[in-house]
């Protein structure tokens, strides 16, 4: 098998496997990863499982990963009658889910595991320390699919998006949002020293400064939530903990004046495209405290729900709007 | 006797249990219900407090580093060092354990999943570790590991303590073959081509379906062994429970200077030095400091009168804590106690609370109070009572306080009681006073009321003559509490 995947994420530890809709061929991107990484100790887990509770109890829907021995992964202790290697229990964190503690197990044996790991992205750092404890040399993370819960990415190391026909029908549209995604992790730390010292400090919802870092009063009203139409019209910029949606998007881009957002990082802007643009059109900008990196797209061109695109198309269409290294995971 | 809510909270007991720091599952459940050493429980209750005097010099042990010892190792690596700090090996295993009584709570038939021998193995493991540390310790009355060498050569059956579970192939004759097969099978799936895979992998899923299978026999052959210790697991967290406890109220003794009561054989309370732990903690924050109290109790009725706000009430809860506290196996906060073992501790607040169905609050305390004396027929009870009878017309009210005392008297009892009304230290069997409102300060109209009177107020309780009249301080309370100066006219002129 030519390598593909394993040159573009390097050494990056860990990788997150994100998908922009079910079935972007997230698992395949994984199993390819998996393949091409065989020399190495690998921790495998998942972030995010809501949702999709009686699928993963039943089995039917989420495909199984085939592992090699010696691998390690960690998983709800629920799922362990749906996994076949021989197994050896190695650790148990205190990550609750619906089904049961994370354990982390050792395989014995090749074979296939059900993997449902810690749902919030804070429990993650964690547990890649207890993988690197035991051995392993990279951690892979299956991340969750679909616009909103892009948080599993949220963590250090590499992303790799998957995007696919099962997004929409139209092509040009996947093309769009995929750019979107990746234009979003593309954001970075403001310039100035000053302000990213005062970002990293700011522990309140909303926060205002000058683009040299100076804080600037942010007026209030009486419920104590900010007052958009008073902020000043020279250019500023507004910390926001939390998620970015489109109402805050379409308030901020109708004051018509020049501000910088800042977000904890980019999985935190959950707004649609439409909304994201016109704050752009508006003078808009955005910038991270935390920045994060995806390694590659990997495309899809088959959906499961029956229309296909052009493979060559579909892979040059995204190569010709995106900086970075876009794979056909399907290609041998 | 039964520790109710409400007898833990308007004492302070939850207050300091609330305090209590145990390091395991097992120690955590012990402190949520502590045991209660009733009256001719005297030896086990002897046995706690030794435990807890033994503790409390191995812990100060601790602090007495010999030359050239490194401090507490707690995070070092567990070589072992002979000038170890003594309680060290026991304590740092603690928070390692897991509560697996879950597990236990089963059909034998039922076999274990792989997990739960996981946790089984890591608490045999640890298990072994707190026998060898609490080996070398002079003994804890009534404290004893049983061994489980047994069960643990079940999970670890190579004896390498390694910590992880896995179903080896020693386990079935059976096993290793198959493994050995399924192996070399899967080593010939990582080589095929995409073709010749299906096939390959429908065989892996036949053995791995048979490796299933027979996993499963060890697992219900290790879950009727290890279930045939029961007893032996269960009676382990037990002890650690209770050792684990017995740290815990260490540790809660040494933070606020707690002393060993003794016992009093002729039914009478002496507390020298007494403090409630929470009201000083209170005081503390407010820069202000808890005056000790000293209190004598003979059986019968006691009577404590003194000015509003002189801390009577605080007294009364200091006394039921300290009675608690011993009968729960605990050390007191006071300088001094002696104290016997009563039946039946109860403390019935004037203030406590809205009374519940369609009482009012004297109809609340009257209700207590009889359910409190035909509970304690026959035995031999403390109760407190704060300003009884305050809820109706004085007159009568003080008449029915006087016939209480009178009544207490005749009972195999303790009693202790709050009160403004006049004449009923006469037939008290004792009578405390506050020192009440001694002070003379001026000067200081701008500060905290609360200051202003804890600045004149000496909360000391003295003994008073039986009959000695109830002091009348609440004009003075009131002027220090700046109640409007129209109303302190009307009052003042009324007097």
């Amino acid at each position: 098998m030519k390598k593909l995947l394993a040159p573009l994420v390097g050494d990056a530890s860990p990788v997150t496997v994100i998908g922009l809709c079910k079935n972007a061929g997230k698992t395949t991107a994984m199993r390819r990863l998996m393949a091409e990484l065989e020399e190495e100790c690998l921790g495998l887990t998942s972030v995010g499982r809501d949702g999709e509770g009686t699928d993963l109890v039943t089995g039917t829907e989420k495909p199984d990963l085939y592992i090699k021995a010696g691998d390690l992964f960690a998983t709800a202790r629920g799922m362990l009658p749906l996994c076949d290697v021989t197994v050896e229990v190695a650790r148990l964190t205190d990550v609750m889910t619906p089904l049961g503690e994370v354990g982390v197990f050792r395989a014995l044996s090749d074979g296939y595991i059900q993997l449902a790991g810690p749902s919030a992205a804070g429990q993650l750092p964690p547990l890649c320390e207890v993988f690197a404890s035991l051995g392993a040399d990279r951690v892979l993370i299956d991340g969750a699919a679909g616009r909103k819960s892009l948080a599993g990415a949220g963590i250090e190391g590499a992303a790799l998006l998957c995007t696919g026909a099962s997004l929409d029908r139209d092509m040009d549209l996947v093309v769009a949002e995929t750019a979107h995604t990746c234009a979003l992790f593309a954001s970075r730390r403001p310039e100035h020293p000053a302000l990213c010292a005062a970002l990293d400090a700011c522990a309140s919802r909303f926060a205002l400064f000058t683009p040299e870092g100076a804080p600037l009063e942010l007026p209030l009203d009486e419920a104590g939530a900010p007052r958009w139409n008073k902020l000043p019209r020279r250019r500023c910029v507004l910390w926001a903990a939390g998620g970015i949606t489109d109402p805050l998007l379409k308030t901020l881009a109708r004051r018509g004046a020049p501000l910088t957002l800042v977000a904890a990082d980019a999985t935190h802007v959950l707004a649609g495209r439409a909304a994201w643009d016109l704050f752009l059109r508006s003078g808009g900008a955005l910038a991270v405290r935390r920045e994060l990196t995806i390694a590659a797209v990997a495309a899809n061109p088959w959906s499961a729900y029956g229309w296909h695109f052009d493979p060559d198309q579909f892979v040059s269409a995204l190569r010709r709007v995106l900086d970075l290294p876009v794979v056909n995971v399907k290609e041998e | 006797m039964e520790l109710t809510h409400e007898l833990r909270e308007h004492s302070g007991l939850q207050w300091v249990l609330d305090r209590l720091v145990p390091l395991s599952p097992f120690g955590r459940a012990a402190a949520r219900a502590p045991r209660w050493y009733g009256p001719g429980e005297e030896a086990a209750l002897a046995d706690e407090l030794d435990n807890l005097a033994l503790s409390l010099s191995l812990w100060d042990a601790k602090q007495l580093p010999e030359p050239e010892e490194q401090p507490c190792c707690c995070d070092a690596p567990k070589a072992v060092r002979p000038k170890e700090p003594p309680l060290c090996g026991v304590t740092r295993c603690l928070p390692l354990f897991h509560d697996i009584r879950g597990s236990f709570d089963r059909d034998p038939g039922n076999p274990f999943d792989l997990v739960e021998l996981f946790e089984i193995k890591h608490f045999l493991v640890t298990l072994e570790q707190v026998q060898q540390a609490y080996a070398a310790l002079p003994p804890f009355a009534g404290i004893a590991f049983p061994p489980m060498d047994a069960a643990l050569a079940l999970v670890d059956p190579d004896g390498r303590r390694l910590p992880a579970f896995s179903v080896l192939s020693s386990y079935h004759p059976g096993l290793g073959p198959l493994r050995e097969q399924k192996a070399r099978l899967e080593k010939t799936i990582r080589a095929a081509s995409e073709a010749e895979k299906p096939a390959l992998l429908e065989q892996r899923r036949e053995l791995a379906v048979r490796e299933d299978q027979l996993e499963l026999l060890v697992r219900r052959d290790l879950t009727c062994k290890l279930m045939e210790y029961k007893a032996d697991f269960l009676a382990n967290m037990d002890a650690l429970g209770r050792l684990d406890l017995i740290f815990a109220k260490t540790k809660l003794a040494r933070r606020y200077g707690c002393r060993r009561p003794v016992f009093s054989r002729d039914g009478s309370i002496t507390l020298r030095g007494l403090r409630h732990p929470q009201v000083a903690e209170d005081l503390l924050a407010r820069g202000e400091a808890f005056t000790p109290l000293d209190l004598e109790l003979n059986k019968g009725c006691t009577v404590i009168t003194g000015a509003n706000m002189g801390g009577k009430t605080v007294s009364l809860r200091s006394v039921v804590l300290s009675l608690l506290l011993f009968q729960c196996g605990f050390f007191v906060f006071a300088e001094e106690a002696r104290l016997p073992l009563f039946h039946h501790v109860s403390l019935i607040l004037a203030d406590s609370g809205p009374g519940a169905g369609g009482l009012s609050s004297f109809g609340k305390e009257v209700h207590l109070l009889d359910r409190l004396l035909q509970h304690t027929r026959g035995s031999f009870f403390f109760v407190a009572l704060d300003e009884f009878a305050r809820g109706t017309n004085p007159q009568e009210g003080a008449a029915l306080a006087r016939a209480l005392v009178r009544h207490l008297g005749t009972l195999d009892c303790v009693a202790l009681m709050t009160t403004h009304y006049d004449g009923v230290s006469d037939v008290a069997t004792a009578h405390y006073q506050v020192a009440g409102l001694v002070r003379e300060i001026d000067g200081d109209e701008h500060d905290d009321p609360r200051r202003r009177i804890a600045r004149r107020m000496d909360y000391r309780l003295l003994p008073a003559p039986p009959g000695a009249p109830c002091p009348r301080d609440a004009l003075r309370v009131c002027r220090l509490l700046k109640l409007d100066p129209e109303l302190m006219e009307l009052f003042q002129a009324d007097l």
